[in-house]
């Protein structure tokens, strides 16, 4: 249903309607904020470039191709906008720039709920062991249920096909239970 | 709910219903689920997976403010507009196209309304009290009606509806037309950039609920409002001024009675029974008003009032007397 809605603003934001770059400024800004909060972990720096990455976006929308679906080229440009602009300020200080090392995105024990009924984790370390999986479970993980994207817009943005994302995130959750289980056999 | 053959985890979880009922969401899900299980133990192990997948790990979102959004995105516009060339000739450019547009809009209007009266003949879909009926638009959307209401429209154009009463709409996704479609009532009309949201004009002001996508308000005086998902704004032309401006966190209670029922939370029996007074057409007489205090949660069925006054009787411990076109509401 988003799709329709999705079309016809990026249709009136390429030819130069500002009010319907208003409405997308405003559905996605949240979104990226916590994004790129989460891979930079600088909130100055995320509001500049994403101060900036808009501007970009704005200037260049005739050149935009023809999108159904707005959220996986916005993430992944911002993405790499925000990279882009990290591997410059960083440059004197690191050698390796390698895309692992940035994109690597930590959770904190306030930001994940375990008291609720529907939660199938109801233990309190489950950030560390989240923490511990692999970064390409962690980011779809964080796709799906911190920004709540499509599973078929997490593919376009993690590049991989529709059944990977599922398994990538069946994976994550599989060891996660499997974690706590032996958590708890050792407490017994 | 059930054309469907479910057979791969994939099938589960692009599911809507599956989805209600692992967030143990909608009653009738879980209904439907609960016995879709018992029926098919053999799909317990994929169930139990794709239920997994749909819970995940539910996050405390920390997300930046409302007002922060609209301060960068003012900084936003101030770059925009200082990026582009001679801002003073453009803006009285834009001006001049609007006052032109405007105009060019009203004579458009009336082109239409002579070519429609002449060529195009008007439909109207009507419902009773305590019915509802499903439309579907000739562009593919769907409307549900909800009783005692009007939907009028022109037979050569569809994307333009008026309305008296409540309607939820649902825009067709596979249509890429670029037309926009419009809702017009005795307050304001809904310019719709997106696709479900509720309409209701059943009392002296017009109330939109905005369920999904974007979706532009043009009141009656002239100004513009936008929406964006969650939004409930009910505007009186009469009074020349917005009542109810506010986000509602559960869309239900705003677009239940579509499915047939109108849910109640935590809802004063007299706020009630000014629903039920809007879907019967009965008028609410209350012998105490010692009950119109009480407060109700639950849902009762829109369409058949032996059911709701049964519901409600139980619920708020009430004995209602249906008499002629009253009812009477008293102490037990």
């Amino acid at each position: 249903m988003e799709k329709l809605t999705d079309k016809f603003l990026w249709k009136a934001l390429k030819e130069g309607d500002l009010n319907a770059f208003s409405v997308l400024f405003e559905s996605y800004y949240p979104d990226l904020h916590s994004y790129g909060l989460k891979i930079s972990k600088n909130t100055a720096l995320t509001e500049d470039t994403l101060q900036d990455f808009f501007l970009y976006v704005f200037e260049h929308r005739e050149n935009l191709s023809d999108l159904d679906s707005i959220a996986p080229y916005l993430f992944t440009s911002y993405r790499r906008f925000l990279l882009k602009v990290m591997k410059k300020n960083n440059k004197l200080t690191h050698t390796d720039f390698s895309e692992d090392t940035f994109v690597d995105l930590q959770f904190t024990a306030e930001e994940i709920m375990t008291e609720q009924e529907t939660t199938i984790f109801k233990n309190k370390n489950l950030s560390i062991l989240l923490n511990k999986l692999p970064s390409r479970q962690k980011e779809a993980i964080y796709l799906k249920y911190y920004s709540g994207l499509k599973a078929s817009e997490i593919s376009e943005i993690m590049g991989i096909n529709y059944q990977s994302v599922v398994n990538t995130l069946h994976k994550a959750i599989k060891s996660l239970k499997e974690e706590i289980s032996i958590i708890k056999l050792f407490k017994l | 709910m059930i054309k469907k053959q479910y057979n791969t985890i994939n099938d589960f979880l692009e599911d809507v219903s599956f989805k209600n009922w692992a967030l143990q969401n909608n009653g009738t899900d879980i209904n439907f689920w609960e016995f879709w299980i018992a029926n098919n133990p053999e799909k317990n192990e994929l169930v139990n997976k794709a239920k997994d997948l749909v819970l995940g790990v539910s996050f405390n979102k920390e997300v930046v403010s409302k007002e922060k959004v609209a301060f960068e995105w003012k900084k936003l516009e101030a770059k925009i507009q200082e990026k582009t060339k001679a801002p003073k000739a453009s803006k009285s450019k834009v001006l001049f196209l609007r006052k032109f547009s405007a105009a060019a809009s009203i004579l458009l209007l009336f082109s239409l309304g002579f070519y429609f009266l002449n060529s195009n003949s008007k439909i109207t879909h009507k419902t009773n009290y305590g019915e509802i009926l499903n439309i579907k638009l000739q562009d593919g959307s769907d409307v549900t009606l909800n009783s005692n209401s009007s939907l009028s429209y022109y037979k050569n154009e569809s994307r333009r509806v008026w309305l008296s009463g409540e309607a939820f709409f649902q825009v067709d996704k596979k249509i890429v037309t670029q037309a926009k479609f419009w809702v017009i009532t005795k307050d304001l009309s809904v310019e719709v950039y997106g696709t479900s949201f509720n309409v209701s004009t059943k009392q002296e002001k017009t109330a939109v609920f905005l369920e999904e996508g974007n979706i532009w308000l043009k009141l009656k005086n002239g100004a513009d409002k936008k929406m964006i998902p969650g939004n409930y704004i009910s505007y009186s032309a009469e009074e020349n001024k917005i009542l109810e401006d506010k986000n509602i966190f559960n869309p239900i209670i705003k677009t239940s009675w579509k499915d047939g029922s109108l849910l109640f939370e935590n809802l004063s029996l007299e706020k009630a029974m000014e629903k039920i007074e809007e879907s019967y057409g009965y008028s609410i007489v209350f012998k105490d008003d010692n009950s119109k205090d009480i407060l109700i949660t639950g849902a009762v069925p829109i369409t058949n009032i032996n059911i709701c006054i049964k519901a409600i009787e139980k619920s708020a411990g009430v004995l209602i007397v249906k008499k002629e076109n009253r009812l009477i509401i008293s102490k037990k």
